[in-house]
């Protein structure tokens, strides 16, 4: 009893509109740290899953649209079909990285390095890295890069990212779902309590979805004293994965 | 954000300030295989397979780098193969002995040099593109100093008893590079088997 509302007590205070972030010396909160996504699912399949041998089950961090389904048109989701039986095709386990929003999926952590001109991530998984300017600078015409050109601003506490300028070879997560380059994400990184990052992003693909949709998922602050370890990958290796190929969708 | 151009050879870029005469002091042994992996460099190079430069490597490649820093450590980011390292100020221990590319950094502050300890190297790079290498036994020492506002002077000594016969040391100057983003640069392999960096910019009709 005394156990459960402890808990009732933390969420209460989690979802405080009043919590008070820790700031940097300009005013804007202070997300600095080592964090994690704490919806594991999200790495395996972004619509969720049941649990099965080494994978964890969980719902869909889709929350938008309500179903937790993507809404894929119908050649995207033969596409994303096709991939899950070929889940060896997955490019991280070619050693490339993630693109967006997946480099903030995985459970490895990342650490967020910010000052008032640029927020960067970095990932331990594939060496990954987003370095996101927030001085209003416009996008760079005709990139194709795996994690986009990002452009950052504060909206009251909350970082808002603008991505684009993807090259389309990214996947959203291991089960082969997919977005191409014509990819447009609007990132939203709130603290809502000490050791809790909500990240939102909104991604918005015109060829591969019928409708812009929403992923949502809680980053855990690490413990004090987690660091980056070097992830040894070398870009290109055909053989790194080898996944059994088995139907889904 | 600073760059340099130093990698072709660090002996011919007279870059070593130490020893007087601007030679590595490589055991004859060593000075053999650095002979060979010059010969062979079109290949042999880690650069060429998509491998993290190393240290002090990361430092000199041809592409720019950008520094962010806060209380608890100094994060260089490299465009080089989107290398990155973090140099902790926290005056905790090195993770020993595991084997990393980039190696693993301790720094602390002695007046306005950044001093960076570096440790647990791999041997798996190289120095520059002349085939000038290490072991796995490879200790850096780095001082970052800014000079000049738009200068970074750079030293390292290195040590390595598997392959030098004394510690040596280089100084070069790193210039601030103004308006500069780093861009990703994503390596795979090709269909032959080789190595390449990937375009990163749509050609316009």
């Amino acid at each position: 009893m005394r156990l459960s509302l402890f808990l009732i007590s933390l969420a209460a205070f989690g979802q405080s509109p009043r919590f008070e972030p820790p700031r940097q010396a300009d005013g804007h909160p202070d997300l600095q740290g080592v964090w994690r996504n704490s919806a594991i699912v999200a790495a395996f399949d972004v619509e969720g899953q049941g649990a099965f041998y080494n994978e964890p089950g969980g719902k869909s961090v889709i929350v938008d649209p309500a179903d937790g389904k993507l809404p894929y048109l119908p050649a995207a989701l033969k596409q994303a079909n096709d991939n899950h039986v070929h889940r060896e095709r997955d490019p991280t386990g070619h050693c490339h990285t993630h693109g967006v929003p997946r480099l903030l999926v995985p459970p490895f952590p990342i650490e967020i390095v910010e000052d008032s001109h640029d927020v960067v991530l970095l990932s331990e998984t594939e060496h990954s890295l987003r370095i996101i300017p927030l001085d209003g600078r416009p996008h760079l015409k005709n990139y194709r890069s795996w994690n986009g050109d990002s452009r950052g601003r504060w909206e009251g506490d909350t970082l808002v990212v603008d991505v684009n300028g993807f090259n389309g070879r990214t996947w959203l997560d291991q089960s082969g779902n997919i977005v191409d380059e014509n990819e447009h994400v609007v990132e939203r990184y709130t603290m809502t309590a000490p050791d809790t990052i909500i990240y939102e992003a909104r991604v918005d693909d015109p060829t591969v979805y019928s409708l812009p949709w929403t992923l949502h998922i809680p980053l855990r602050r690490q413990p004090p004293g987690t660091e980056l370890i070097e992830y040894d990958c070398v870009e290109g290796e055909r053989s790194e994965i080898h996944y059994p190929g088995t139907p889904k969708k | 954000m600073a760059e340099n151009h130093a990698d072709a050879s660090l002996e011919r870029a007279h870059v070593i300030v130490d020893p007087p005469d601007g030679k590595i002091p490589y055991r004859p042994e060593a000075r053999a295989i650095q002979k060979q992996n010059f010969a062979n460099r079109a290949t042999a190079d880690p650069e060429t397979r998509c491998f993290q430069p190393g240290v002090p490597r990361a430092v000199y490649v041809a592409s720019p780098f950008q520094i962010f820093q806060n209380d608890h450590g100094v994060y260089i980011v490299y465009q080089d193969v989107h290398a990155y390292r973090i140099i902790y100020l926290d005056r905790s221990k090195h993770n020993e002995a595991l084997g990393y590319a980039m190696g693993d950094s301790r720094g602390h502050w002695e007046g306005n040099a950044l001093v960076a300890d570096v440790t647990s190297f791999s041997d798996t790079t190289w120095l520059d593109a002349a085939g000038n290498y290490h072991s796995d036994k490879l200790h850096v020492t780095e001082r970052y100093t800014r000079s000049s506002p738009d200068t970074l002077t750079y030293e390292a000594t290195i040590e390595d008893p598997m392959v030098f016969t004394r510690p040596w040391k280089i100084r070069m100057p790193l210039r601030l590079q103004k308006g500069v983003q780093i861009l990703e640069d994503e390596c795979e392999e090709g269909e032959n088997g080789r190595r390449h960096h990937i375009p990163l910019f749509k050609q316009t009709p």
